[in-house]
């Protein structure tokens, strides 16, 4: 009897212990602090994404840590980590991800991956993943992989009779659509209608060098310099230039400081918008227009830029196995699917991104498949660490080049002379 | 316990959180401008590495002289107008609380809200300002002809917001010198006006040399205010733009680089040598006021 008993004991407690480690139930227990910046619609998909894993993970609890902007975000990290208490996960684009990545704080995920049930690695978009391999290893993985498109106002289009932009379209049809969108009926004072609205930065001028078949630097893997002073990158920076210097199809800078492009565009006061998946929640609030996204017209080849952010764990996570439990959710079908509806993201599955979540053709925009499409030639910018420096640094030189009529060989000069001391500091 | 002993004991609460929270940072930070660090990896120890790089960085330069502008023309333009004010305003007649208290306001407003709001005066083409300089003139000009200050894209102009900003946030200014001015006993005053004494002559021998003293301490404490002041106006406002660099001041150098760019050492370097600029520049105003005031006395 005392046997039995004993064997009994032993078997609920072997039971016991079982239930307590295995399958991803058990991970998901226990706190996670996840830090993440965006606007209030992204906001809210992360928090319906931890309402949905927390319904289905009993005991599973994500705290969201909500930084105002990415620098604030920056500064909470790098200040946590000097504390000895990062967060669990943080969500970050990789443009930005390598000043961590090279310090070595992240938590490396593939084998995670690998053991994973819930996906396969080449379920996602290689474009995306690759981003976030530092020295070939698997950082962070990517919740979405979104690239530069033309966010365009059908009714302007059809009030002017302008051809609405189709695939394959070029550079000079979109300058042409351009100026036929600018208007200024009275002749004088402020433009009530501008064509096209760009940011006099690199990562709307790096598509430009790689469509004219140049690039914006000299190794993507260990870059030394910036190549803005090759004959390709000269050439579209003087196409950029050109939208407001020779055509002015483009806002004046005292316009851009009075109304952001966003802000035009849902005004109703300009055509078309360059700008990534993150303007479709906002533009989802317009009502006055009818409005869809075109792919980014060609200079010489197809070339479109990687937008992609992604969940990071950090090694000084207290609680691993619950922030990956968290993760694992996320990124696979049904988180993403929840982040997919919001209109924010281009999913980084391609099961989630070719379906309905993604492409329903009653959520505005009802082209998202150029979003799709663009991929195969999407490319992404040095993930250098110093790479936010970098990039502060160009658009000072870009934003004279475009408002204020510095030549590209002035502005490629300067800015080659500033970066290349910051290339050479970087760690990659 | 003896006199010293009560005074000590006082004394204590403040002397620990002054060490803990003034002296301790200040000392780190001056240890820190010595290394390299990123907040993440331990600090490694490089000498004077960092100062020799910002003797050579043309974006630090620009945020010193930058700085070095506002406090040219923001210190001086803010104490005279607060001074001004004082004077203005210490009189008892009726409606005086109410211009009083207007003068205060704005420096209650917090810094951020204060900073939004001018970006709304300052918009180029809605903005009031604009708006208002514009009513009656040709487009882009003045209403007396002048170009129509471009607030947000040209530097100049950009630099003179920042400035402008400042002149609504003298609250404490304007308490300080009130309260002087109304101290000054009023018999003195009498005694002008009967010896003849015209108002501009009063100013200069009565008023300004009994007011000197506090003239001076307010002067240093704007001086050591203008050198950190800037932050918020060029964070929120101009955003240390136009290119390049035009708003770009020293605090907002140290807040990128240690904040953005994870450069702690580097920034640690800048806000030494913030610190010295402003031991100087106080020290310079020390002496030139010294000299003034022995003016008075001979």
């Amino acid at each position: 009897m005392a046997r039995t008993l004993k064997t009994l004991v032993l078997a609920v407690l072997v039971l016991a212990v079982a239930t307590s480690c295995g399958g991803s139930g058990s991970g998901a227990k226990g706190n996670v602090d996840f830090l993440v910046f965006g606007d209030p619609e992204e906001l809210q998909a992360y928090r319906n994404i931890i309402a949905e894993y927390e319904r289905e993970n009993e005991g599973a609890e994500v705290r969201l840590i909500e930084a105002s902007d990415r620098d604030d975000l920056i500064a909470r990290l790098s200040t946590s980590f000097a504390g000895g208490s990062p967060p669990d996960l943080f969500l970050i684009n990789y443009r930005f991800y390598g000043q961590f990545a090279s310090k070595g704080v992240l938590e490396p995920v593939e084998q995670r991956v690998e053991d994973s049930d819930a996906f396969e690695l080449d379920h996602f978009y290689p474009q995306a993943v690759n981003a976030f391999r530092w020295n070939g290893e698997l950082t962070c993985m990517p919740q979405n992989i979104s690239s530069l498109v033309v966010y365009y106002n059908r009714d302007l289009f059809k009030q002017y009779g302008v051809a609405e932009p189709r695939a394959g379209w070029t550079w000079n049809e979109l300058v042409d659509a351009a100026a036929k969108l600018t208007k200024n009926t009275d002749g004088k004072g402020r433009y009530e209608l501008y064509g096209l609205g760009i940011e006099p930065s690199i990562i709307r001028l790096a598509p430009l060098v790689w469509s004219n078949g140049g690039d914006i630097v000299d190794a993507q893997n260990s870059p030394t310099r910036l190549t803005l002073d090759s004959s390709e990158a000269l050439e579209a920076m003087q196409l950029m230039f050109d939208l407001r210097g020779t055509h002015g199809v483009i806002p004046t800078e005292q316009d851009v400081e009075s109304e952001d492009d966003e802000a035009r565009f849902m005004n109703g006061r300009l055509a078309m918008l360059f700008s990534s998946r993150r303007s479709t929640p906002v533009f989802r609030t317009i009502e006055s227009f009818d409005w869809d996204v075109a792919p980014m017209p060609v200079v010489s080849e197809p070339a479109g830029i990687l937008h992609s952010d992604a969940y990071c764990m950090t090694k000084g996570s207290s609680n691993k196995d619950a922030a990956w439990s968290f993760m694992e959710f996320a990124l696979g079908e049904d988180g993403q699917r929840i982040a997919a509806r919001t209109g924010r993201t281009v999913p980084s599955l391609r099961s989630v991104a070719n379906s309905e979540a993604f492409l329903d053709p009653s959520a505005k925009p009802r082209s998202s498949r150029v979003f799709l499409d663009a991929i195969p030639n999407i490319r992404n910018v040095p993930t250098v660490s110093t790479w936010p420096e970098i990039e502060d640094a160009i658009e000072g030189h870009l934003e004279q080049g475009l408002y204020e009529g510095v030549p590209p060989e002035e502005v490629a000069q300067k800015a080659i002379a500033e970066t290349t001391p910051l290339f050479a500091r970087a760690e990659n | 316990m003896t006199d010293r002993g009560r005074h000590l004991l006082l004394l204590a609460p403040y002397a620990l959180g002054l060490t803990a929270l003034v002296f301790l940072p200040g000392a780190v930070t001056f240890g820190l401008s010595l290394t390299e660090y990123d907040l993440i990896r331990s600090p490694r120890f490089v000498g004077l590495d960092n100062f020799r790089e910002l003797w050579g960085d043309e974006i630090f330069e620009r945020a010193l002289r930058n700085s070095l502008h506002f406090a040219a023309f923001g210190v001086p333009l803010r104490v005279l107008l607060a001074l001004g004010l004082a004077l203005l305003l210490h009189a008892r007649f009726r409606g005086v609380t109410f211009f009083r208290s207007s003068v205060l306001v704005p420096t209650v407003v917090p810094e951020i809200a204060y900073g939004l709001l001018w970006l709304w005066f300052f918009n180029p083409l809605y903005g009031p300002v604009n708006l208002f300089l514009d009513l009656g003139g040709e487009p882009e000009r003045t209403f007396w002809g002048a170009r129509l200050p471009q607030w947000l894209t040209n530097g100049g102009d950009a630099r003179a917001a920042i400035v402008v900003m400042s002149l609504f946030t003298i609250g404490e200014l304007f308490v300080v010198l009130l309260v002087a001015r109304q101290a000054i006993p009023g018999e003195l005053y009498e005694l002008g006006e009967t010896e003849g004494s015209s108002p501009m002559r009063t100013f200069a021998t009565l008023t300004l040399p009994l007011l000197a003293p506090v003239l001076l301490l307010l002067f240093c404490r704007d001086t050591i205010f203008s050198l950190q002041a800037t932050f918020v106006p060029a964070l929120v406002v101009t955003g240390g733009g136009p290119p390049p660099y035009e708003t770009t001041y020293l605090p907002l150098f140290v807040y990128r680089n240690a904040f953005e760019y994870l450069r702690y050492g580097y920034a640690s370097a800048a806000t030494v040598v913030m610190f010295a600029l402003t031991a100087l520049i106080v020290l310079v105003q020390w002496r030139i006021f010294r000299r003034w005031r022995a003016g008075f006395a001979g």
